[in-house]
């Protein structure tokens, strides 16, 4: 699956790259975040609790940023693991981009989930991974506009 | 299956009741949805509250132009009745005969599934929820995928129908589940036209622009041309999200034929 979109954010590109390294922020916009770690420099830990209809879930992942060009572009590396429920695994290119309103958030996705949650997830998949992106940059641009 | 607790409740202050006391619980109606997920380990609560004997929830009547069914009603109870035909009409068509005879309509309601059908015959009839909160109009009970306006532990009790002059549901199924790939219900009721679609978006919608375009011609030819954005549509391997739009207006064509036939 592949998945791409952009959010403008009121606030410079530097002000975007600094809040998108912080555990604290990161957990407090990802819906369902219990715990936010870094492990090492670029690498974050996340437990995330996922509830869509029926299932509900909770992933252990790994995020790792790799070809961090602060404040304009980075690319992460993520794998969850969700117990009995199946797993994930993705890309994401992440590009920053300065505009008159602050700062073009832009990112190309491309995941792919496997076990249980794959037979019978695909058909919500992507609803679901596009619910999560938008509440996601909700909460992080809500940080500027308060 | 793993363990957990079953709770059945006799009445609904005893079904919150068991709801609340547990750090994670959920509720079973016709279990449909809910028991394959358990199978599956999709989901793995510690205690699950049956509804299935709580008295006077699967009852339908009908009064002053309004059929009321409970939340309990199943699938085949409402294909069963005979006020509004397009309502009975797409109970019938949900799932499978397995399917109709332990599903309900709560159920599907309260689990909001993109595909499910019920949420068009809601939006599109002008449908009012009735929990045992509160009072919940059809068009402010869908929020998103699979997410609902109902509160933790709330439990629908009814669902009021107001017959409308005339009503169709057209979908395109499909073939395996009978999920909607696209379902659209069309009305004429007391209080103008109504257009509901499920199966698109991340939950049922109503579709403005069908309404003002029937409101003026009822008739299928008044929804040609009329653009569909399909650009926040869902695209699985079922169907693209454009090919998502193309079927809203074909089903929502053939509703308007049936409903002037």
């Amino acid at each position: 699956m592949e998945e791409q979109g952009e959010f403008v954010i009121p606030a410079s590109p530097q002000d975007v790259w600094d809040a998108l390294q912080k555990p604290d922020i990161l957990k407090e916009c990802i819906d369902g975040c219990e715990e936010m770690t870094v492990t090492e420099e670029g690498i974050f830990a996340c437990v995330v609790a996922i509830k869509v209809g029926p299932v509900k879930a909770r992933f252990t992942g790994t995020v790792k940023m790799v070809e961090p060009k602060p404040p304009h572009s980075y690319v992460l590396e993520v794998s969850a693991r969700g117990g009995g429920a199946g797993f994930g695994s993705g890309r994401a290119e992440v590009n920053l981009q300065e505009v008159p309103e602050g700062t073009t958030l832009s990112y190309v996705v491309k995941g792919t989930i496997g076990g249980k949650l794959a037979q019978i997830g695909t058909r919500l998949f992507q609803s679901f991974s596009r619910k999560m992106t938008r509440t996601f940059f909700d909460r992080f641009s809500q940080r500027w506009v308060r | 299956m793993y363990t957990f607790n079953f709770r059945r409740a006799s009445n609904l202050e005893e079904a919150q009741q068991l709801h609340q006391s547990s750090s994670d619980a959920v509720y079973v109606s016709g279990g449909m949805t809910l028991i394959p997920s358990l199978k599956l380990r999709l989901a793995s609560p510690d205690d699950v509250v049956d509804l299935s004997r709580i008295d006077g929830l699967s009852a339908i009547s009908s009064a002053d132009g309004v059929l009321s069914v409970g939340a309990m009603a199943r699938h085949c109870d409402v294909a069963a009745t005979t006020d509004i035909p397009a309502l009975a009409a797409l109970a019938n068509r949900i799932g499978d005969a397995q399917v109709r005879n332990r599903g309900t309509i709560g159920g599907s309601l309260a689990n909001n599934d993109p595909a499910a059908d019920y949420p068009a015959a809601v939006l599109g009839l002008g449908a009012t929820i009735h929990t045992n909160r509160r009072t919940i109009a059809g068009d402010d009970f869908f929020v998103d995928l699979f997410e609902t306006a109902l509160d933790d532990g709330e439990i629908i009790m009814r669902v009021d129908f107001p017959t409308p002059k005339r009503a169709a549901y057209a979908k395109f199924a499909n073939q395996a589940s009978k999920y909607a790939v696209v379902g659209v219900m069309v009305a004429e009721t007391d209080s103008g036209v109504r257009v509901g679609v499920t199966g698109a978006g991340a939950c049922a919608f109503r579709l403005t622009s069908f309404e003002d375009a029937l409101s003026t011609n009822m008739s299928a030819s008044a929804l040609a041309g009329i653009d569909v954005d399909s650009s926040d549509f869902n695209s699985d391997l079922h169907a693209s999200a454009a090919y998502r739009g193309s079927l809203v207006t074909v089903m929502a064509k053939q509703a308007v034929e049936q409903l002037t036939a």
